[in-house]
């Protein structure tokens, strides 16, 4: 099912359209709920909706975050790997999650082998979206990794990873980048990375967040809301699964409040100030949270 | 699930490894060796970990610096006594520590090695000094900071009681004279404390010599109020 249809269905539903909470609720007559862009929707339909957004824009993905983002994703991208300077004390064994097209893989292979000359880091990529794994693959088999035991392409659910393939206390760092906001359930994926990660091991974190300057704020707001929807229109004919992806953006929690997500699934993270267990970049439009495994 | 050491146990940690390590990023990455048998870890944290609790490069060695002066000054309450020399004196003798950064040294290379190891002290406060933007070239606010938490922390440990202006007299004085010692001890560790001894007696002379001079000069102001008021001019 095409998410406009989705749509329009749930739209029609007088029952989900009175859901006014805008968090999970736990409200015995009705289903739990959750947010879905600006929309409440049932919480087991978020999967297969975000699904849908995803395989709706798999194949335009680069061009449209490039559209959308007027090429800054790939500096966003380029810092938030740079900051974590994989190889530097050898090798390290990677798992970004919800990285289906490589784009965080790949930087973290080139940094460690440029930099470092580490050919020993790999990199486990999981994504729950078929569509946007093939598309990785595919761009890898361009590439030197392909083919070696650096790289490999898995299709798994950040909430539940399966046990028996993603260990207890395996990985040396878990990136996840501009995909936590369309999960279901932010805890359950922050509670999986603390039990795939090694003691002493990092998690990172990449997404849209909260912009603190009012001007830039204002600036903000009319480019995504209008410019965005209008580009996936013109460039994908896919106006909803854009319009989406901008609401999102608005419903993931704020910079201070991830932070101390983040602490409750138990890691340590730095002060709770700009620079400390966050990182703005470009005045909080993209920011950078990480924490430790103690 | 058990509750994870926080940041500041990793910090208070790491200061007590400073006399081992100094101030460096090997200090905060070795904290987690020394947690509790059934949360330490074998392995000293990554560079990522560190950067990630504590700040990239130098911002992490400052975050530990400050930690162990927020250190000292929790130490000057175990003082012998709560009189205000046992109390700077206890606070000078918490740099000692950091001097013996080999683990040898003899009584004769004792003036050599701490030399050196002084260096260790100054480049922390030089660090601190160390502006995070261009201007000014040199940043003394962490330094006044510094002395006069001391000094504060001295005066409310010693029953200091002071009101209105002699409430930041008495605090300025003893930063100064702290500030002075300190100083002292990084170019002669040896005699820092009968440094310290000697400007607070001269301190407190002082003190008697400007009350003194105050009461006298309000004497004075008393007299000329009096001649002009006889003379019919007030």
């Amino acid at each position: 099912m095409s998410l406009p249809t989705l749509r329009r269905s749930l739209a029609r539903n007088r029952n989900f359209a009175r859901c006014i909470s805008s968090s999970s609720s736990s409200d015995p007559q009705h289903s739990k709920t959750t947010s879905f862009g600006f929309q409440t929707i049932p919480e087991n339909a978020k999967e297969s909706m975000v699904k849908s957004v995803f395989d709706s824009v798999a194949s335009k993905y680069d061009l449209m975050n490039d559209a959308m983002s007027m090429g800054v994703h790939r500096l966003w991208k380029d810092q938030f790997v740079g900051d974590l300077k994989p190889g530097r004390r050898g090798p390290m064994k990677c798992i970004d999650v919800a990285g289906g097209t490589g784009d965080i893989a790949l930087r973290i292979l080139d940094f460690a082998r440029e930099k470092y000359a580490d050919r020993e880091t790999s990199v486990e990529v999981v994504d729950i979206n078929e569509q946007m794994l093939k598309e990785g693959y595919r761009r890898f088999k361009k590439t030197m990794y392909h083919n070696t035991p650096q790289i490999s392409f898995h299709e798994a659910n950040a909430q539940s990873l399966p046990k028996e393939k993603f260990r207890d206390n395996s990985y040396d760092l878990y990136t996840i980048a501009f995909g936590i906001r369309n999960v279901t359930s932010i805890p359950a994926v922050l509670d999986e990375a603390y039990r795939v990660l090694k003691p002493g091991a990092t998690f990172a974190c990449l997404e849209f967040n909260k912009v603190d300057h009012p001007l830039l704020g204002t600036l903000y707001d009319q480019y995504s809301f209008h410019i965005i929807p209008l580009l996936g229109t013109i460039l994908t004919g896919d106006r909803a699964s854009y319009q989406y992806l901008v609401e999102s953006i608005r419903k993931f929690p704020a910079q201070p409040n991830f932070a101390q997500m983040i602490r409750d699934a138990g890691f340590v993270t730095g002060k709770d100030i700009d620079g400390g267990a966050w990182t703005n970049l470009w005045g909080g439009v993209a920011c950078v949270h990480t924490g430790v495994k103690i | 699930m058990a509750l994870s050491p926080s940041r500041s146990q990793l910090l208070k940690i790491a200061t007590s490894l400073v006399p081992t390590y100094g101030f460096t990023r090997e200090t905060l990455s070795r904290s987690v060796l020394e947690l509790p048998k059934d949360k330490a870890h074998s392995e000293p944290l990554s560079e990522n970990a560190v950067s990630s609790l504590f700040g990239s490069r130098d911002y992490a060695k400052k975050t530990l610096i400050e930690a162990w002066l927020s250190e000292g000054i929790t130490q000057m309450a175990s003082a012998p006594s709560p009189s205000l020399g046992h109390v700077l004196h206890a606070r000078l003798s918490y740099n000692e520590p950091v001097l013996h950064y080999l683990p040898e040294v003899s009584c004769s290379s004792y003036k050599s090695d701490s030399v050196a190891e002084m260096k260790n002290i100054l480049q922390a406060f030089a660090l601190l000094a160390s502006p995070e933007r261009a201007l000014p070239p040199l940043d003394p606010r962490p330094a006044l900071k510094h002395v006069s938490r001391i000094a504060d922390e001295a005066s409310y440990i010693s029953g200091d009681d002071s009101a209105q202006l002699s409430w930041y007299t008495r605090r300025a004085s003893l930063a100064t004279i702290y500030s002075a010692a300190e100083l002292h001890q990084f170019t002669s560790p040896g005699t820092a404390h009968a440094f310290l001894d000697s400007l607070l007696t001269g301190s407190s002379a002082l003190k008697q010599s400007v009350d003194e001079v105050q009461l006298f000069s309000s004497y004075v102001l008393q007299s000329w109020k009096g001649i002009l008021r006889s003379k019919g001019i007030l």
